[in-house]
C-alpha cells in the first residue's frame, strides 16, 4: 500500500524534475569545474604540470614579476591547460604552492578539437 | 440513422475513425502523463504521441533479410483495421447505428486480431527475440482471453442480449452492471490490461529480457501503424468496458435539447473511459512484470476462477430475481 | 520444443555494460549457458605501473564509476601499509564518510536497476530521485558526483568545513524516511515479490563454495564482511552491524542491501557527528620501500582486493585488481541453469555486476598451459582466474 499512497501523493504534487533551461541546479561551492590559473600569483614552479594525471598542463614562456610570500620574484613560465584533456581531478589545485591554479564552477570544455590548446586565466 | 450520408459521417468522422484517432492520441498522452506524474516526473507534452506517430511514419522501412514482405507489411494494417472496425460497434452516445445481435462477439474477436498480428510479425521477423516474443504473446493470449471473454459475456447473461448497445440500454432501466457484477468488472479490467500488454503483463515485449519482443524488427510505418493499433485498442477496450459495465451511470436528469443531451452523453463517455484509463495507469505504475509461468497461475487459478464464480453468482441472482 | 540459442549481449537493453551470454533454452527454460566476459579491457593495471603515486590515484579511481572511492581507498591503504604511514584520524573519518555515502548511492542505484529489470519502473524512478540527495551530498563534500578523488597517499585531499558537515547532516532525516519507505515497498509490493522470491537461490554452502562475496554472500547467511573481519579505517571503533539474511534469493539480497543503506546512514551520521579535529594528512614519503601486500576492502558489491608490489620507487611494480563482480560470476552461472529466460536479467542484476571493472581475467587451461591457443570456454566451469 505504501507504493499506492506514494503514487497518489506524487500525482498531485509537483514533479521533482528540474526543468533545465528555466530552472538550474545550484552548483555547490568547491565544485570541480573549469580549471583556471591566476596569472598574478603563479610563480611558474611547474608543480601542477608534474602532478597532472592527464598531462593536460604544459608550461609556456611568460616572464613576469610576481609576489610570493611577501617577496617579489621573477617567474619564467606559466601553465597552459588543455581543457579538453583535463579530468577535473583537482590535483593541480591541491599541489600548487602559490594558490594560483583553481577549479571553479564554470563548465569545462569537453569538445573534440584536439589541436586547439586553451590557455586560460582566472 | 438510415441516411447513408450520416452513416458515412458516423464511420469516418464522429465518433468513427477521426475521433478514434484523435482520442487514442489523447489517451496515450494521458496515460504517459499520469504514469509520469505518479513517478514524480514531468511527462511528455500534449502533442508528443502525435509527434511520435508522424516521426515514425516518416522513417525508413527496413526489411530484415529473408522476411516475407507482403505479409510483414499487411499485418499492422490488418491489426489497425480490425481495431478501427470494432470501434464502430461500440456505443458512444446512445446506441451504435450498426448494432446487431451478437456485435459483442464480433468486437471481442476483432480486438484479438492485433495480438495475432503481433505473433505473426514476431514469427516472420526471423529474429530470435521477436520469435520468443511472438510465442509469448500467443501463450499469454490463451491465458487471459478466457477470463476476459467470460467476464464480458456475463452481462449478456443478465441483460439477455448479445448486442453492446442493448446491454447499455438495459443498464439504464436496471442497475449499472459494474455494481451488479463487480467481480466480472474487475476481471475485465485486468484482462484489458493484459490485452494491451501493459505492465504487469508486458511479457511479450519485456525490454530487459527480449529487447522489444515482436516489435524488435518493426520500423517506420509498420511500427507506427502497429503502435497506433495498440493505442486505438486501448480506447476501444475502455469504451467497450464503459458501455458494458458502466452503461447505467447516465446523467440523472433529463436534458431537454437534443444537442445538449448528446453533449452530456459525450462528456459522460469521456469521463468513464478516462476513469478506466486511470485505473489501468495505476496498475501499470504500481506493478512489476510477472513471468509467463506466474501469469499462468494468476490467469487460471485466480482470474478464471473468479470469472466462473461470477457466472455462478449471476445464475443464482437471476434465479432468485435479484437485480432484474 | 527444440533448443534455441538466445544471445544476450554484448549489446542488450538489460545490460548496461558489454558482456555476452549465449543462453541455450528449451522453450523458456535455460538448459545451458555460456559466459563471455572482457569486452572492455582497458589495461588499467599496466597503465598504473607507469605513474607515480600522486598521478596513479585518479586512474585507479576510474576502475569503476560507482565504487570509485573503494578502489582508490584500497589502493592507498595498501601503499600506506607498505610505507608504514599511519593516516590521521580525521582523514580516516573522512574516508569512511565518503565510503559509506558511496555504498548508499550504489545500493540505491542497484535497487532502481533491479526494479527496472522486472519492469517496475516506478520504484526505479523513485530510488534514483532519492539517490540524488546522496549524490548532492557527495558533490558538496568532494566537488564531484562520481569521482571524488578524496584520497591521497597519507590522507585525504580535502577537508570538510563545519558548514558542509551541517548541510550533510541536514539531509540525513529525509534519507532515513525514504529508506523506511523502501523497506515497506519491498515487503508489500506483490508483483515484485513474485519476481524476487525464490529466484536465484544460493544456499550457504553454495555461496561459500563459489566464493561469493558482498551482499550476494550475506544474503545466503554468510556472515562475511571485510569491515568486520579485517577492520580498516574506523570500522572497529564505531557502532554498526553486518546485515545478513537467510533467504539466499534475490529477495534476500534486496533486503540485505536496503539494510546496508540504513547501516551506512548510521555510520555516516556517527562519523559526521564525531568528526575528530587535527590534520587531514600525514607526510608520506615519495617512494615506497620494496614490498608486497594484499589490500582488502568492502566495496558496495563485496570484497575488492588489490595485490600491490612495490620496488622502492615512486611507482608500483605490479597492481592486480580483483573486483567483487568476478567473485560473484560463477554463482550467477550456477543460479541461471534451469530457470526461465525471464529470470536472466533479475539474477544477473542481483549481484550488481560491474562488468567493465571485471574485464581483466585470465584464461587458464586445465593443463596449466597459458596461451592464445586455449580453446574458447564452453560453460562457466571453463573460467577460472
Ligand atoms: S584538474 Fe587534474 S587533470 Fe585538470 S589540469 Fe588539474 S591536475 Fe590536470
Ligand atoms: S603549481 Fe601553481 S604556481 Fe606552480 S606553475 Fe602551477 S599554477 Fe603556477
Amino acid at each position: 500500500m505504501s507504493v499506492l499512497s506514494e503514487m497518489l501523493r506524487n500525482l498531485f504534487s509537483k514533479p521533482v524534475t528540474t526543468r533545465y533551461p528555466a530552472e538550474r541546479v545550484p552548483i555547490p561551492d568547491g565544485f570541480r569545474g573549469r580549471v583556471g590559473c591566476a596569472d598574478d600569483r603563479c610563480i611558474g614552479c611547474s608543480k601542477c604540470s608534474l602532478v597532472c594525471p592527464a598531462s593536460a598542463i604544459t608550461m609556456v614562456d611568460s616572464p613576469r614579476m610576481v609576489e610570493f610570500k611577501g617577496r617579489t620574484l621573477e617567474r619564467k613560465k606559466r601553465p597552459s591547460i588543455a581543457l579538453y584533456q583535463c579530468i577535473r581531478c583537482g590535483l593541480c589545485e591541491r599541489h600548487c604552492p602559490a594558490d594560483a591554479i583553481h577549479l571553479r564552477n564554470g563548465q569545462s570544455i569537453n569538445g573534440s578539437t584536439l589541436d586547439e590548446v586553451v590557455t586560460c586565466t582566472l | 440513422m438510415t441516411d447513408p450520408f450520416l452513416l458515412i459521417a458516423y464511420i469516418l468522422l464522429f465518433p468513427g475513425f477521426l475521433f478514434l484517432f484523435a482520442y487514442s492520441m489523447t489517451f496515450e498522452f494521458l496515460d504517459r502523463r499520469i504514469v509520469a506524474r505518479m513517478q514524480n516526473r514531468v511527462g511528455p507534452p500534449f502533442f508528443q504521441p502525435f509527434a511520435d506517430l508522424v516521426k515514425t511514419l516518416g522513417k525508413e522501412v527496413i526489411d530484415p533479410r529473408g522476411v516475407d514482405r507482403p505479409i510483414f507489411d499487411a499485418a499492422p494494417v490488418v491489426a489497425l483495421a480490425a481495431v478501427m472496425t470494432s470501434f464502430l460497434y461500440v456505443p458512444i452516445i446512445g446506441p451504435s447505428p450498426l448494432a446487431f445481435q451478437g456485435d459483442l462477439v464480433l468486437v471481442l474477436y476483432l480486438l484479438t486480431l492485433p495480438t495475432l498480428a503481433l505473433m505473426l510479425l514476431g514469427w516472420l521477423s526471423r529474429n530470435i527475440y521477436a520469435a520468443v516474443g511472438g510465442i509469448r504473446a500467443v501463450t499469454m493470449l490463451f491465458i487471459y482471453e478466457v477470463p476476459f471473454f467470460l467476464a464480458l459475456m456475463m452481462p449478456t447473461l443478465m441483460a439477455g442480449t448479445w448486442s453492446i448497445s442493448d446491454i447499455m440500454a438495459w443498464q439504464e432501466e436496471h442497475l449499472c452492471l459494474a455494481i451488479l457484477q463487480p467481480i466480472a468488472f474487475i476481471v475485465a479490467l485486468i484482462g484489458l490490461q493484459a490485452k494491451l500488454e501493459r505492465t504487469p503483463f508486458d511479457i511479450p515485449e519485456a525490454e530487459t529480457e527480449i529487447v522489444a519482443g515482436p516489435w524488435t524488427e518493426l520500423t517506420g510505418r509498420r511500427l507506427a501503424l502497429m503502435h497506433l493499433a495498440n493505442e486505438t485498442s486501448a480506447v476501444v477496450g475502455s469504451a467497450l468496458i464503459a458501455a458494458v459495465f458502466l452503461g447505467g451511470l447516465a446523467f440523472p436528469w433529463t436534458v431537454e435539447s437534443a444537442i445538449l443531451s448528446a453533449t452530456v452523453g459525450f462528456l459522460l463517455f469521456l469521463a468513464k473511459t478516462v476513469a478506466i484509463l486511470l485505473v489501468l495507469s495505476i496498475i501499470r505504475a504500481a506493478t512489476a512484470r510477472v513471468r509467463l509461468d506466474q501469469l499462468n497461475t494468476i490467469g487460471w487459478k485466480y482470474l478464471t476462477m473468479a470469472a466462473l464464480a461470477q457466472v455462478g453468482i449471476v445464475l443464482v441472482m437471476m434465479a432468485s430475481g435479484v437485480g432484474i | 520444443m527444440t533448443r534455441i540459442v538466445v544471445p544476450i549481449g554484448p549489446q542488450h537493453p538489460a545490460l548496461k555494460e558489454p558482456v555476452n551470454f549465449r543462453v541455450v533454452t528449451d522453450g523458456e527454460r535455460i538448459v545451458d549457458l555460456e559466459l563471455n566476459l572482457s569486452y572492455s579491457h582497458r589495461g588499467i593495471e599496466k597503465a598504473a605501473e607507469q605513474r607515480d603515486f600522486i598521478r596513479v590515484l585518479p586512474l585507479i579511481e576510474r576502475v569503476c564509476g560507482i565504487c570509485s572511492h573503494s578502489h582508490a581507498t584500497v589502493f592507498s591503504k595498501g601503499i600506506e601499509e607498505i610505507m608504514g604511514v599511519e593516516i590521521p584520524p580525521r582523514a580516516q573519518y573522512i574516508r569512511t564518510i565518503i565510503a559509506e555515502l558511496e555504498r548508499m548511492h550504489s545500493h540505491m542505484l542497484w535497487l532502481g536497476v533491479a526494479a527496472h529489470e522486472v519492469g517496475f519502473n516506478t520504484l526505479f524512478m523513485w530510488t534514483w530521485r532519492d539517490r540524488e540527495a546522496v549524490l548532492d551530498t557527495l558533490e558538496e563534500l568532494s566537488g564531484n558526483r562520481v569521482h571524488y578523488n578524496m584520497n591521497e597517499i597519507g590522507g585525504v585531499r580535502l577537508d570538510l568545513s563545519p558548514s558542509q558537515v551541517e548541510a550533510a547532516l541536514a539531509r540525513m532525516p529525509v534519507l532515513e524516511e525514504r529508506i523506511r519507505a523502501y523497506v515497506g515497498m519491498v515487503e508489500d509490493e506483490e508483483t515484485m515479490l513474485t519476481r524476487f522470491r525464490g529466484v536465484g537461490s544460493l544456499s550457504r554452502e553454495e555461496a561459500l563454495s563459489f566464493g561469493a562475496v558482498g551482499p550476494t554472500a550475506r544474503a545466503s547467511g554468510v556472515d562475511y564482511d571485510v569491515r568486520k573481519d579485517d577492520p580498516y579505517l574506523v570500522y572497529d571503533e564505531i557502532p554498526w552491524n553486518v546485515v545478513t539474511d537467510t533467504n539466499g534469493d534475490v529477495y534476500g539480497r534486496t533486503k540485505v542491501r536496503i539494510g546496508e543503506i540504513a547501516e551506512s546512514l548510521g555510520i555516516v551520521r556517527h562519523c559526521l557527528e564525531n568528526l575528530p579535529g587535527g590534520p587531514i594528512r600525514a607526510e608520506a614519503p615519495k617512494a615506497a620501500p620494496p614490498g608486497e601486500i594484499l589490500s582488502r576492502y568492502e566495496a558496495p558489491r563485496g570484497e575488492v582486493a588489490h595485490f600491490i608490489r612495490t620496488n622502492g620507487t615512486a611507482r608500483v611494480e605490479r597492481v592486480d585488481i580483483r573486483t567483487p563482480t568476478l567473485a560473484n560470476w560463477t554463482s550467477v552461472a550456477h543460479c541461471l541453469i534451469g530457470r526461465p529466460l525471464a529470470d536472466v536479467p533479475v539474477i544477473v542484476a542481483a549481484i550488481d555486476p560491474c562488468l567493465s571493472c571485471t574485464s581483466r581475467i585470465t584464461l587458464v587451461k586445465s593443463g596449466g598451459d597459458l596461451g592464445k591457443d586455449a580453446p574458447p570456454p564452453n560453460g562457466p566451469r571453463g573460467w577460472s582466474r
